[in-house]
C-alpha cells in the first residue's frame, strides 16, 4: 500500500463514523507514517469501526508499555528496534562504541529485553499483543568487516531470539515471523537514514507498509481450513499406480520425486495439528491400500481417512468424504495435479479451495506448500485437534452410528460424561476456535478476534461456559461454548456453538439444564439469527420454544423446566 | 489543471480532507490550520512517493505552500 492510499483509507474510515476501536501502538521511535499505515490496514480488517491508535513518547518503549497499563484498548501493537534495547544502537546517539561500551550495551540490552518480556507478559493477560522484533540492520559498531559477524552482533541477536522465544509462549502474544518479513521486505530497503535523522521515523515507506500489513493479519478474524483431500497419482507420489505398479511410484531424490516426499511430510505435519486428511483417487482400491502400506511413506498412512479409490467422478468422492467428516466444502482444500479434476470438483462443491500440484516445477510445489501453511495455519494446537481424526474413524466404524436411532438407553450404555467449565479469566483459544469455525450448531454465526472475544466475556455480568464430553469410546474434548450475560434473574445468550462431532448426544439439553441450575434465571433470551447454515441450532431452539426461533426469542423458566425434564438423560457431571 | 497539478491536489486532499480544490491551490503552511510539522513531513513523503522524486533538504524552504510544491515538481520535470 502506498502512503497516499493509506491516507485516503484513513480519510474514508473517518467519514464512516463507526464505533471507536481503541488500540495501543508502542514504539521507541516516532511512529509517523507507520501509524497511518496501521490505521489504514486495520480499517480494512474492521470495516465498521473507527480505528483510534494511541501512541506514547519518543525514545521510551518500556515507558510507553507502562503507560498502556491503564488503556481501554482492545489490543496492542509493539514495534521493537535495536535502539530500544540500548539507545547507543541507534544512529541518533553520540555515545562511543569502544570495547568497554559494547560489553555494556550487551548488558543493557539483556536487562531491557527482560523488562520488555515482563511488561508484555503482564499486558497480554487481558489483551492481544502483536510484536514486531527488530527489523533494521544493526549499525556498524563492531571492529569486524560487514561480512563477518562479531560476537557482539551474534550476542545481540541471541538476546532478541531468547526474548522472542519467551514471549511467543504467552497465549495472547503474536510475534511477527522474521522470515515472513525478510521475504516481503528486502533488508537493504528498510532503513531511511534521512528520515531517521530528520524526524526520528526510521522506516522507508514500503517497509512500514509491509510491517503494518503483517501486524494487521494477526487481528483479522481468520478461520483456518480444517481438512485436505489429496489426489494420489502424480500428487501424493510420482507415477501412476495402475501403470507403474506399487514399486514404480516414488517420492525420493533418486527418482527426482523428492517434492512429493516434502508434500507427504507436510500433510503429516498438518494431520498432527488436527487437520483431517482424505484421499480421492481414480484407482483400484486394493492397489491403493497396498501402496499406502509401503513402509517408506513420509507420512503415516493411518492419518489418511477416508480413502476414496474408484473410477467415479472425483466430485462424488469429495461428497462422500465431506459426508464422513460432516464438514462443509468451504472448510476444505482439494489438491490434484489435473486441472480438469480440479475444475470438476470446484463445480460440484462451490466454496472448496482447489490447488494444483504442479508436477513440472519443484518451485511451484514449494510455493503451494507455503500457501497451504497459510490456509491451515492457527495460533495453537489443542487436545481436541489431536483426537479429531481418531474420533471420526471411531464414529464411522461404530455399529449403530449416532445419527441413527438414538435412544436414551443407548446413550446410557455409552457412559457419557459432560464437564462444564465457567472459568473466563484466561483466553481459552479452543473455545474461541469453536466459536469461529462452527457453522451448523451456531446461534448466530458471529465471529470474533481474540480481543473482541476477551472484551465480551470479561464484561460485568458476562459468563462463559465450555462443555467437554467423553464416553466409553473415548474423549471428544471441549465441544460446546455458551456465552452471554446473567443479570437480574435474566439470562441472555449471545454465543452458543457446538461441534458437529457432538451431535445426537443431547448435550445441548444438558448445557441448558446446567445454565438453569447455575444461574436460576426466570427466563432465557437467545440472540438467534438464521445464517442459512445453522439449521441444527434452529431446530433445537424450535423444539424448546415450540415455534420457529426469531431474533432475541425468549423462553420462560417454567416452560424450560418442562422441556428439559423430557430430554435431559445424561448422568450427573462434574463442574469446573 | 494539468496532470501534475491534479495529482498534487490529490496528495494535499488526503492530508487536508476538509479543504476544497480551490482552497488547496491557495494553501500555505501559515494559512491552513493543521499544516504542522507532522503534516509537512507527511506531505513531503507522499509527494516523493507519488511522483517518484527526492525532495532535497535545500528545497524544503520552498515546500511551504501548494504553489511551492508545484513549482518544485515542475522544475524536476524540466531537468
Amino acid at each position: 500500500m502506498k502512503l497516499l492510499e493509506a491516507l485516503n483509507a484513513v480519510k474514508e474510515m473517518r467519514r464512516r463514523k463507526g464505533d471507536v476501536l481503541p488500540c495501543d501502538l508502542a514504539t521507541g521511535f516516532c511512529p509517523l507514517h507507520l501509524k497511518t499505515f496501521l490505521q489504514a490496514e486495520l480499517s480494512k480488517v474492521f470495516p465498521n469501526r473507527n480505528v483510534e491508535i494511541s501512541e506514547g513518547l519518543f525514545g521510551d518503549l518500556c515507558g510507553n508499555l507502562d503507560r498502556f497499563r491503564k488503556s481501554e484498548s482492545e489490543f496492542g501493537m509493539i514495534f521493537v528496534e535495536w535502539s530500544d534495547l540500548d539507545p547507543r544502537l541507534g544512529i541518533r546517539s553520540t555515545a562511543r562504541w569502544g570495547e568497554t561500551e559494547l560489553s555494556d550495551i550487551l548488558s543493557t540490552a539483556r536487562s531491557r529485553a527482560l523488562r520488555l518480556q515482563m511488561q508484555i507478559k503482564e499486558r497480554s493477560e487481558s489483551k492481544l499483543m502483536a510484536v514486531s522484533l527488530p527489523t533494521l540492520p544493526l549499525p556498524p559498531f563492531s571492529f569486524t568487516p560487514s561480512w563477518q559477524a562479531s560476537s557482539y552482533e551474534t550476542d545481540l541477536r541471541e538476546i532478541v531470539q531468547s526474548f522472542a522465544s519467551a514471549i511467543s509462549r504467552y497465549s495472547l502474544v503474536r510475534v511477527l515471523n522474521s522470515q515472513y518479513v525478510d521475504l516481503n521486505s528486502p533488508l537493504k530497503e528498510r532503513f531511511d537514514v534521512e528520515s531517521e535523522l530528520l524526524t526520528g521515523f526510521p522506516y522507508r515507506l514500503p517497509h512500514a507498509s509491509t510491517l503494518s500489513f503483517s501486524i494487521a493479519r494477526f487481528l483479522r478474524p481468520q478461520i483456518p481450513k480444517r481438512a485436505l483431500i489429496t489426489d494420489l497419482d502424480e500428487t501424493l507420489w510420482k507415477g501412476i499406480l495402475g501403470e507403474d505398479g506399487i514399486d514404480g511410484i516414488s517420492w525420493d531424490l533418486e527418482h527426482r520425486s523428492q517434492m512429493h516426499a516434502l508434500y507427504q511430510r507436510f500433510l503429516g505435519s498438518l494431520a498432527s495439528g488436527g487437520v483431517l486428511i482424505g484421499a480421492a483417487s481414480k484407482n483400484e482400491l486394493s492397489l491403493v491400500k497396498e501402496a499406502l502400506r509401503r513402509k517408506d511413506l513420509a507420512l503415516s498412512s493411518s492419518v489418511i481417512f477416508p480413502v476414496e479409490a474408484h473410477w467415479n467422478p472425483k466430485s462424488q468422492s469429495v461428497a462422500r468424504i465431506l459426508d464422513t467428516w460432516n464438514i462443509n466444502a468451504d472448510s476444505v482444500v482439494f489438491v490434484d495435479d489435473s486441472p480438469l479434476e480440479l475444475a470438476e470438483v470446484e463445480a460440484g462443491h462451490p466454496g472448496i479451495t482447489c490447488l494444483q500440484f504442479s508436477t513440472g516445477s519443484s518451485q511451484d510445489i514449494q510455493n503451494m506448500i507455503f500457501q497451504l501453511r497459510d490456509l491451515f495455519g492457527k495460533s495453537a494446537i489443542h487436545h481436541e485437534d489431536e483426537i479429531r481424526s481418531t474420533t471420526i474413524r471411531r464414529m464411522n466404524a461404530r455399529e449403530g452410528s449416532f445419527d441413527r436411532a438414538i435412544t436414551a438407553d443407548f446413550l446410557e450404555q455409552t457412559k457419557p460424561e459432560v464437564n462444564f467449565d465457567f472459568n473466563k479469566t484466561m483466553l481459552d483459544s479452543r473455545a474461541l476456535e469453536l466459536v469461529n469455525k462452527t457453522n451448523q450448531f451456531n446461534l448466530n454465526g458471529r465471529r470474533h478476534t481474540e480481543s473482541s472475544w476477551m472484551t465480551i466475556i470479561t464484561e460485568t455480568a458476562g459468563f462463559l461456559m465450555v462443555a467437554s464430553y467423553r464416553d466409553k469410546f473415548g474423549p471428544l474434548g471441549r465441544i460446546a461454548v455458551i456465552a452471554g450475560k446473567a443479570e437480574e434473574k435474566k439470562l441472555k445468550i449471545h454465543t452458543w456453538v457446538m461441534s458437529c462431532r457432538a451431535f445426537s448426544r443431547r448435550i445441548e439439553y444438558k448445557c441448558l439444564a446446567e445454565l438453569v441450575a447455575r444461574f436460576e434465571p426466570e427466563e432465557i433470551t437467545f440472540e438467534y439469527e438464521g445464517t442459512g447454515r445453522n439449521a441444527p441450532l434452529r431446530d433445537f431452539l424450535g423444539e424448546i420454544l415450540e415455534t420457529n426461533p426469531s431474533p432475541n426469542c425468549t423462553v420462560a423458566r417454567v416452560v424450560l423446566d418442562r422441556r428439559l425434564a423430557n430430554f435431559v438423560k445424561l448422568p450427573e457431571t462434574a463442574n469446573g | 489543471m494539468d496532470n501534475t497539478e491534479a495529482r498534487l491536489t490529490n496528495c494535499f486532499s488526503a492530508i487536508f480532507p476538509e479543504l476544497t480544490d480551490e482552497q488547496i491551490r491557495n494553501a500555505t503552511s501559515t494559512a491552513v490550520r493543521g499544516w504542522d510539522s507532522v503534516a509537512g513531513v507527511t506531505l513531503i513523503a507522499v509527494v516523493e512517493e507519488e511522483f517518484d522524486v527526492n525532495l532535497d533538504s535545500d528545497e524544503l524552504s520552498r515546500l511551504i505552500s501548494f504553489r511551492g510544491f508545484l513549482d518544485c515538481l515542475r522544475d524536476k520535470e524540466l531537468r
